[in-house]
């Protein structure tokens, strides 16, 4: 199945199986978010006093905010550093993020129990909840990231194309802010669960868990660009760039090696390897992320054959994701602890157990397809990928601060 | 009556009878459906061997900490801490994103799950009834207990007294009273004859928990800055070494020209 989002003349749509399926799967979950909104998020979910947040939060917040890391990798790479080689990569690895992160925000408007609330944050001010920072920094980095991104919407017209020119221009205090803004709160993300040291295991439970999930994101946004560009170029048939893929798979195990030493030192210095075998499930999750997520991608993308050939590349970049994914669903749901059934309850609290019902998923489900459907459009229409062909000349006529790509369309 | 300093509660679990009547209180006295009661009683079964067999009983609801973790928590600071005791709640600020829940170490705070966007899904927890303590009145849950298991009064008062109660009746009662520096400390003091574990009570350091999450947000806008001087000065510094190496070799391809 091809991605094919061929615009007929007189606007006559011709759709592909794929782009059907995405649309229907979008239909789903708008037709179920209506009802959370008409009758309440237990209509449509098993979320419940015991379980306030589920599958949304596992998935759409700490996978989706995990797997847009790329954006600020790329965009520190190529405006902070100047390692100017990895240029093809960046306006993709944006466009990944800036929709990573309006999918988190649709998400968080369908999870929180006052959506039209959601602005309060910028408001009402309390300086001591993880979450705040979380929210002002989801809020500003979307606007930073809809700055790097614009150029690319406004090269399409070419009567814009001044501003387009002008942002180039002052880009670099909006990178530099985009980076703080990204380290704050992909770390702060693991600060989130800081607060629950009675609920989370302690295979997961550390001081130190904002730093153990900066680290697993930079492997997870690395990951990311490398899925992202060998999916998108089996869809739309253009060229890898396999030689500077390599290369961000050649980094993947050294932030891995890192993040595996702080979780085992972590471990070590709090005492905690008792648990390592000891905790039943909890034993099996923890080895099971660290040999999917850890050792097997830290092997697999040492042997530089695996790291030339795309299928390698693509399989290497699956099973980090694989086991940093399930990382961040042990950490927001399977390893935390509840409150036990006791012998009476009232029936509102009646409800211990938690499995995500089917229109909980449908939801995440939709707007994921949302997300790869504006992907589609977006490399179809836009100049995304273009940059793959002009590196050559911009590399050339780089000159003083003046950001890379501003010439790039003279 | 004497001036109350710190509200507080005190709950003997030997003398609990399951009666529910506090709950019955609580939602008439609030004006909220049974089944959303602010107060629960958990009936925790017959335990031990015969003959030495006990029953337990556990009446919960918020034990308005010393130091909130749903107050650390709330983004939009919808948890106020009177210095007198309560903790109570402000739906007009909630957005209701269920963080206090999560960080409740005792699974307090109850969320509205049957309410669309129009009725507005909230939070809801024992307020304490400040309409009652503030004008003279006991709360309404221990007005109605009738062995006394729940009392109420000021918080050093209390805290005597349950010790008192301990070593009146030493083999009757755990020598603990929890709540006196669990969680740095409630307003919702525990006494019973079976382990507190058992009437489902979190065993909690005496450092509250939101400790270490409040550390690392004062750390926040330092690192900040300081991250953004570094990426700064990282930019600036590149920048410069990559003019000068352009420059360096302009001018060897001009001298060789």
């Amino acid at each position: 199945m091809k991605l094919n989002l061929t615009v007929q003349p007189r606007f006559r749509l011709n759709f592909s199986p794929l782009v059907w399926v995405l649309l229907t799967l979008m239909g789903i979950a708008f037709v179920v978010a209506m009802m959370r909104y008409a009758f309440g998020i237990g209509v449509i979910s098993d979320l419940s006093y015991s379980y306030p947040w589920g599958f949304w939060i596992s998935f759409d917040l700490f996978t989706g905010v995990a797997i847009s890391s790329g954006g600020f990798l790329m965009a520190g790479t190529v405006y902070i550093l100047r390692i100017k080689e990895f240029e093809p990569l960046l306006r993709p690895s944006v466009l990944t993020a800036f929709l990573g992160y309006i999918m988190v925000a649709i998400a968080l408007l369908v999870d929180l129990g006052q959506p039209l609330r959601i602005w309060y944050m910028m408001i009402h001010w309390n300086h001591t909840s993880v979450l705040l920072e979380i929210g002002i920094c989801v809020m500003s980095y979307l606007t930073v990231l809809a700055i790097e991104f614009a150029p690319v919407v406004l090269e399409r017209f070419p009567k814009v194309h001044k501003v387009a020119h002008l942002i180039h221009k002052f880009i670099m205090p909006f990178v530099i802010f985009g980076v703080v803004l990204s380290t704050l709160h992909q770390s702060s993300l693991g600060s989130l669960l800081l607060i629950q040291p009675s609920k989370l295991h302690p295979l997961w439970w550390t001081p130190i868990l904002p730093i153990m999930f900066f680290a697993s994101a930079i492997s997870i946004g690395l990951a990311m660009i490398i899925l992202e560009s060998s999916l998108s170029s089996r869809y739309f048939q253009r060229g890898l760039e396999t030689h500077l893929l390599a290369k961000l798979a050649k980094a993947i195990p050294v932030a891995l090696v890192i993040y595996g030493l702080l979780k085992f030192g972590e471990l070590a210095v709090a005492g905690d390897f008792g648990y390592l075998f000891t905790s039943g499930t909890m034993s099996i999750l923890f080895w099971a992320e660290i040999l999917i997520g850890v050792i097997t991608p830290i092997i697999w993308l040492s042997i530089k054959k695996n790291r030339e050939s795309a299928n390698g590349l693509l399989t290497g970049a699956i099973i980090v994701l694989g086991g940093m994914i399930l990382n961040r669903f042990n950490v927001s749901w399977f390893a935390v602890k509840h409150p036990d059934p006791l012998f009476y309850m009232p029936t509102f609290m009646s409800n211990v157990k938690y499995f995500p019902t089917l229109p909980e998923v449908a939801v995440s489900l939709g707007i994921f397809a949302a997300g790869i459907l504006a992907f589609g459009l977006a490399a179809k229409y836009l100049p995304v990928f273009e940059a793959e062909h002009e590196a050559e000349e911009v590399h050339q006529s780089l000159h003083g601060l003046q950001p890379i790509r501003a010439s790039a369309d003279d | 009556m004497t001036v109350i300093k710190h509200h507080a509660y005190l709950f003997d679990a030997t003398r609990c009878i399951d009666c529910r009547a506090c709950m019955v209180a609580c939602s008439v006295e609030n004006n909220i459906d049974m089944d959303k009661t602010r107060i629960w009683v958990a009936g925790l079964g017959v335990t031990g061997e015969y003959p030495e067999l006990q029953r337990g009983t556990m009446v919960y609801h918020c034990m308005h900490c010393d130091h909130p973790d749903c107050m650390s928590a709330c983004p939009v600071g919808a948890y106020t801490k009177a210095e007198d005791g309560p903790v109570t709640y402000n739906p007009d600020l909630c957005i209701g994103c269920r963080y206090c829940m999560n960080a409740c170490p005792f699974g307090v705070p109850h969320f509205d799950y049957d309410k669309g966007i129009i009725e507005g899904a909230f939070i809801d927890k024992c307020t304490f009834c400040p309409q009652r303590i503030y004008n003279g009145q006991e709360p309404a849950c221990v007005e109605t207990c009738p062995t006394d298991a729940l009392e109420y009064g000021d918080r050093e008062e209390l805290i005597a007294k349950a010790h008192a109660r301990i070593a009146e009746h030493p083999t009757r009662y755990i020598d603990h009273v929890y709540g006196e520096f669990e969680n740095g400390g409630t307003s919702y003091l525990i006494l019973s004859h079976v382990p507190f574990s058992e009437l489902g009570l979190p065993n909690l350091p005496e450092t509250p928990v939101n400790e270490v999450s409040e550390k690392v947000m004062e750390m926040t806008i330092p690192f900040a800055l300081g991250w953004g001087a570094v990426l700064t000065a990282v930019t600036t510094g590149v920048a410069l070494y990559d003019n000068k190496k352009k420059a360096a070799s302009k001018e060897k391809a001009e001298t060789t020209k």
